[in-house]
């Protein structure tokens, strides 16, 4: 409850600095759209070429992108922990957070949110209709349910693998480029895994399970039915990464070394 | 009376990389790497009773700031037993955290962007502190700080020592018992110092707050502070009143001499012949400076003698700054 309280009082303190910087605030909105969009063309001029991609169509295509638009969105907003390293670990912020009563990872999150890219997800669910209508697919009253707890499960599996790579900079003094790296596996998520071939199959899946963001839950929606299972993992996988990460971020906490003054 | 901070035995090591010179030594480097460890807190044990003001000092890297972010809950200590306000700073620290107050001085708490007041109310939230407890307390924090204009302006428009204030404001908002500062009046100018220190003092006396400050300002700490723990290389070298420091360790008065007519070192010497008293001259201003034992007797008769031969200009008696005792110390070591 506590948490829930504290994290509406950083919202609406969030809120009252954006607005004060409101220019700011549409060209973000506007820079995430154009970049939803530069993929989405991407998407159509891939299939100028070809009617059917490993079986999948256009539209089909178009939906899982827009379905991983959601988790993603909630994702960005939420887990900016991209610069981790350089941010807490070397400018030795982190020994500010460590000195107030809520969790570490917690309190980042808070600190570093930006809800804008939350606008991502409006878009998202907008291509989802439109590729939805084009695909004929109807609603049932379990979707909303389910859609809402594979979004969740995609956005904790995303958080999950980012946090987990976070922590690396508790074990190594070094920078990494695994976090840009990270972000470019992440867009493979968005496609249908069956494309590729069976290793980066398993990795998407099991090992740095993308996958699990877009096509599988996507899946469940489109009525591929032999995709069911993987897109009621969803949640699960989600859960269970995001649960090492917590673990692994504790255990990381005990060795931090802070930053000399 | 309870114990605000006990220490037993506490130790703090670092792996520190040594790397290999040239190319050849930089792929050997990839391969295995060589450490050593570095203690950088050595087996140290202090206790410190609630109410107390204490003064941390030490040179760069003496190990001060590992020791206060131990006793934060920061770091995890290698080895070794620290219990503050009751508890292990590390072990529960969630728990801990909201029974003390930290300043780091180079270091800031307060969100960059938004006004101070909406820092405190955020702080306040964060702390659970009821409104009660907010409005009591917080209005005398800020009057005495004399923090009220600045309140609704965002942190970074403020300057060095108006965020200062801030910060300690900040630190308090729920009344911990134990307050560490690290370093809470570098860079400040000494209107600003007089006011932290004299508000600090209100702070304890009003709320018997512990205080645990580390500073290079060693003022701060004679105003401060009646007892120090002095640190080197990872060990206490001193732990006691600033007095008995000064006792121990001063050595002895400097009397200075201006006269009206010309004096040399010799008539002086001819003078003070029979007690032991060293002079010396400054060639600039003709001042000449007797070093003399700290006895009040031998001072009185030192002076006696010079003022019946000599005509007089001026005199001054000085005693030996606690920084030159203290870099004393560090020069030459506790024997």
């Amino acid at each position: 409850m506590f948490y829930i309280a504290i994290f509406f009082q950083y919202v609406a303190q969030y809120m009252k600095t954006r607005m004060q910087y409101r220019a700011d605030l549409f060209v973000e909105i506007f820079s995430d759209l154009l970049f939803q969009a530069v993929n989405l063309i991407f998407i159509l001029v891939v299939f100028g070429h070809t009617e059917l991609l490993g079986g999948w169509t256009r539209d089909e295509i178009i939906f899982i992108y827009g379905f991983f638009l959601v988790p993603y969105a909630l994702f960005s907003s939420f887990f900016n922990i991209w610069d981790f390293n350089e941010r807490y670990i070397v400018k030795g912020e982190l020994d500010r957070i460590l000195t107030r009563p809520i969790h570490s990872l917690f309190q980042i999150v808070l600190e570093r949110m930006e809800l804008e890219s939350l606008f991502g997800a409006v878009t998202g669910i907008a291509v989802m209709i439109y590729a939805g209508n084009s695909l004929g697919l109807g609603i049932t009253w379990t979707d909303p349910f389910l859609f809402f707890l594979f979004v969740i499960g995609g956005m904790l599996v995303y958080g999950g693998i980012f946090v987990l790579i976070a922590c690396i900079s508790f074990w190594a003094d070094a920078r990494t480029s695994i976090m840009p790296m990270m972000y470019n596996i992440g867009n493979y998520g968005r496609y249908p895994v069956d494309i590729y071939n069976s290793v980066i199959r398993f990795v998407l899946t099991w090992v740095l399970p993308f996958a699990f963001v877009g096509v599988y839950p996507a899946s469940y929606f489109l009525g591929k039915e032999e995709w069911f299972l993987y897109s009621f993992l969803t949640p699960v996988i989600g859960i269970v990464f995001f649960g090492i990460s917590i673990l692994t971020w504790n255990s990381g906490v005990k060795r931090y070394r802070g930053a000399g003054n | 009376m309870n114990d605000a901070i006990t220490v037993r035995n506490l130790k703090k090591e670092f792996k520190a990389y040594s790397s290999r010179s040239g190319l050849k030594g930089a792929f050997r480097d990839l391969l295995t790497r060589n450490y050593k460890i570095v203690p950088a807190v050595n087996n140290i044990s202090f206790q410190v009773k609630q109410g107390e003001m204490v003064g941390y000092i030490g040179e760069n890297g003496a190990g001060k700031s590992t020791t206060i972010k131990m006793l934060t809950g920061i770091l995890t200590p290698t080895t070794g037993e620290v219990i503050v306000n009751g508890m292990n700073p590390h072990k529960d620290r969630e728990k801990f955290v909201s029974t003390i107050g930290v300043v780091f001085g180079q270091r800031s708490q307060l969100w960059w962007d938004i006004a101070v007041q909406e820092s405190f109310r955020l702080l306040k939230k964060v702390y659970k502190v009821s409104d009660e407890q907010y409005d009591s307390h917080m209005a005398h924090v800020i009057r005495t700080l004399d923090i009220e204009p600045l309140l609704d302006k965002p942190v970074r428009k403020l300057s060095l020592g108006q965020r200062m204030r801030c910060e300690l404001a900040a630190a308090l908002i729920h009344n911990p018992p134990l307050l560490f500062l690290d370093e809470p009046t570098i860079g400040l100018d000494v209107l600003v110092k007089l006011k932290i220190r004299e508000f600090l003092k209100e702070i304890n006396e009003k709320y018997n707050t512990t205080i645990l400050l580390t500073t290079h300002d060693l003022s701060d700490i004679e105003a401060l502070c009646e007892r120090v723990v002095m640190l080197d290389e990872g060990k206490i070298i001193y732990d006691g009143a600033l007095k008995s420091l000064k006792e121990k360790w001063g050595e002895g008065k400097e009397i200075e001499f201006q006269f009206l007519e010309d004096v040399t070192l010799n008539d002086l010497n001819r003078i003070t012949a029979s007690s032991e008293v060293k002079w010396e001259k400054d060639e600039k201003e003709a001042i000449f400076t007797a070093f003399a034992e700290d006895n009040d007797e031998l001072i009185s008769l030192l002076i006696a003698k010079v003022v019946a031969d000599l005509k007089v200009k001026d005199i001054n008696i000085k005693e030996t700054s606690t920084e030159e005792i203290i870099r004393n110390i560090y020069d030459r070591g506790i024997s």
